[in-house]
């Protein structure tokens, strides 16, 4: 019934994993294997443990039980192959910065404590920029920004980071259409150049064009493989409950053999 | 104007500059109360170092305090992070808590020692001349000059090499976190200067005007600044000024010194304020006239 689908050499290995908060499990006893060179989405409703998982990943909260192996390997070892975008929202827009000196934080990522920027960091940084359609947004103030354009100048400084794997929280979150186009477009191409992109998305109507490959969270682990696969109305009842009128929906949608449709 | 003049304005000048380099990075972190917090808590560790050494000799107050701040620091972060409670719930516990324990030894010690809250509170810089160094019967200069010299490039030193870390944990500590950097270590780090810097100056100028410097230069830089850098320099800047101004007014209307400064930093703030929101200076944010990003399928 439930699919959790294992896959021979993983980008990603998560067993046993369990974060707790106050004495409330955000993720339970999650065990995964992930494919390379996929768009692969981490599903689940609100509290379902989303962003716990990808921060675990990254050490940036603490795995009670569990562990985590990246490359197959220690994330301390693979820091510099792993890009991590935080929540657009979890940072304070108003501190006094260009668009480029964030996006230059990426380079700073692969460089020694007392390192300054080189060309060639500068020169990536635009790169960077134009990959996500700001490079003439190189001088703006980050207080400026528009939310859509706020995510691009996080992924921006991802990319900076050139990194083989990207664990991005909610990269479509409160930004505009063309916004979520361009962003997918980019990562669709990332994945063309073998690229693993881990990505948190709540629509569930999207979803299945998205993504290669789907998560399905709900503090334990409820499905793991590919999106076809995943997006049974049994599976996505049990992750998500009983609102069944969404759920059928998305499942006759998927019976239409993915009927193209998008939201707003 | 006397050389008396030159070295407390010189001396309030360098307390400014340390604190507005410190404080900006407070005020971006919300954390500039733990600087007042801090101020307020060294207090037991310089008495408790001042009692144990038996002078008033920099060292071991300076470590005394320094160890003092950052326990106030950590008893913060732990009721904050740890137990839940409310930041400013725990700011408000910690200092009191701390500031009164260095009450109690004082009036406990107080026969003993040459040390009193009111000078902790508001410093005596106008006596900032009289205690001068001598190398071979030379002055030098005053004692606490110097030893603001030292500071501040202890400060300047640890800013400039640690600008990135210092930024990015600022910005973006997850981000950071997700880098293999420290949030934990860097917070600390920070915190240890901030106490350095407090201590070191309080003699001087009191506790009182080292918070005014810490929170009021850096809010007042902000609202006329673009970009970080800009920022630090703008407080440190806006330091100086208050320091000659706050002279000549403490002159003019023979008063505090360290209070006519205090006055002046907040004078600073409100005319920055007015200015900034008539927008000659700082550009504000506008949602509405942003320039769309041009992309090739929109």
């Amino acid at each position: 019934m439930a699919i959790i689908e294992e896959v021979k050499n993983p980008v990603l290995e998560v067993h046993s994993l369990t974060v707790v908060y106050n004495k409330q499990p955000a993720i339970w006893n999650v065990d995964f294997t992930l494919p390379k060179g996929q768009i692969i989405g981490i599903m689940g409703p609100n509290g379902s443990g989303k962003s716990t998982l990808l921060k675990a990943i990254m050490g940036v909260v603490d795995a009670n039980i569990g562990y985590v192996k990246v490359f197959d390997q220690e994330i301390e070892e693979v820091r510099r192959k792993v890009s991590y975008v935080p929540q657009r929202q979890s940072v304070d827009w108003d501190f006094p910065a260009q668009v480029k000196d964030v996006v230059a934080m990426g380079r700073f990522a692969t460089r020694g404590i007392l390192s300054r920027l080189n060309a060639e960091d500068k020169e990536i940084v635009q790169e960077s920029l134009k990959k996500v359609g700001m490079e003439a947004f190189a001088n703006r103030q980050i207080a400026q920004l528009s939310g859509g354009q706020q995510q691009r100048v996080f992924i921006a400084r991802a990319l900076a980071q050139r990194a083989e794997l990207y664990l991005m929280d909610e990269p479509f979150a409160g930004v505009d259409a063309s916004t979520e186009e361009s962003i997918i477009e980019l990562l669709n191409e990332m994945r063309n150049h073998g690229k693993t992109l881990i990505v948190v998305h709540h629509d569930l109507y999207t979803a299945s064009d998205y993504f290669d490959w789907v998560v399905l969270l709900n503090t334990r682990l409820v499905a793991s493989g590919p999106v076809a696969k995943v997006f049974t109305p049994e599976i996505l009842a049990e992750a998500y409950g009983s609102r069944l009128t969404t759920l059928s929906k998305v499942a006759d949608l998927l019976a239409e053999r993915r009927f193209p449709m998008r939201h707003k | 104007m006397d050389t008396g003049a030159i070295w407390i304005i010189a001396t309030a000048s360098l307390v400014a500059a340390n604190a507005a380099i410190l404080g900006s990075f407070l005020i971006m972190r919300k954390m500039t109360m733990l600087a007042d917090a801090i101020s307020h808590a060294v207090l037991p560790g310089i008495v408790i170092a001042y009692f144990i050494s038996g002078s008033r000799a920099s060292l071991p107050v300076s470590a005394g305090a320094a160890v003092s701040g950052i326990l106030a620091t950590f008893l913060i972060q732990t009721l904050t992070k740890k137990m839940k409670m409310q930041e400013d719930a725990s700011i408000g516990l910690s200092f009191t808590f701390l500031f009164a324990i260095g009450v109690v030894l004082i009036s406990y010690f107080g026969k003993d020692i040459d040390l009193d809250q009111d000078c902790v509170l508001y410093g005596e810089i106008a006596y900032v001349a009289l205690d001068v160094w001598k190398i071979n019967d030379v002055s030098i200069g005053p004692r606490q000059f110097w030893i603001l010299v030292i500071n501040l490039i202890i400060v300047v030193g640890f800013v400039y090499l640690f600008y990135q870390r210092l930024v990015l944990t600022t910005f973006d500590p997850a981000y950071a976190a997700s880098l293999g950097i420290s949030i934990v270590f860097w917070l600390y780090a920070l915190m240890g200067g901030v106490s350095l810097t407090t201590v070191l100056s309080f003699e001087a100028v009191g506790a009182i005007l080292v918070v005014g410097f810490f929170a009021g230069l850096p809010a007042t830089a902000y609202l006329l600044s673009n970009n970080f850098k800009q920022m630090i320099f703008i407080a440190v800047g806006l330091g100086v000024v208050a320091s000659i101004l706050g002279y000549f007014l403490a002159a003019w209307v023979n008063g505090s010194v360290a209070g006519a400064m205090s006055v002046i930093v907040g004078i600073e703030f409100f005319v920055a304020l007015a200015v900034s929101k008539l927008g000659k200076f700082r550009i504000q944010p506008n949602h509405e006239k942003v320039i769309k990003p041009t992309l090739g399928k929109t």
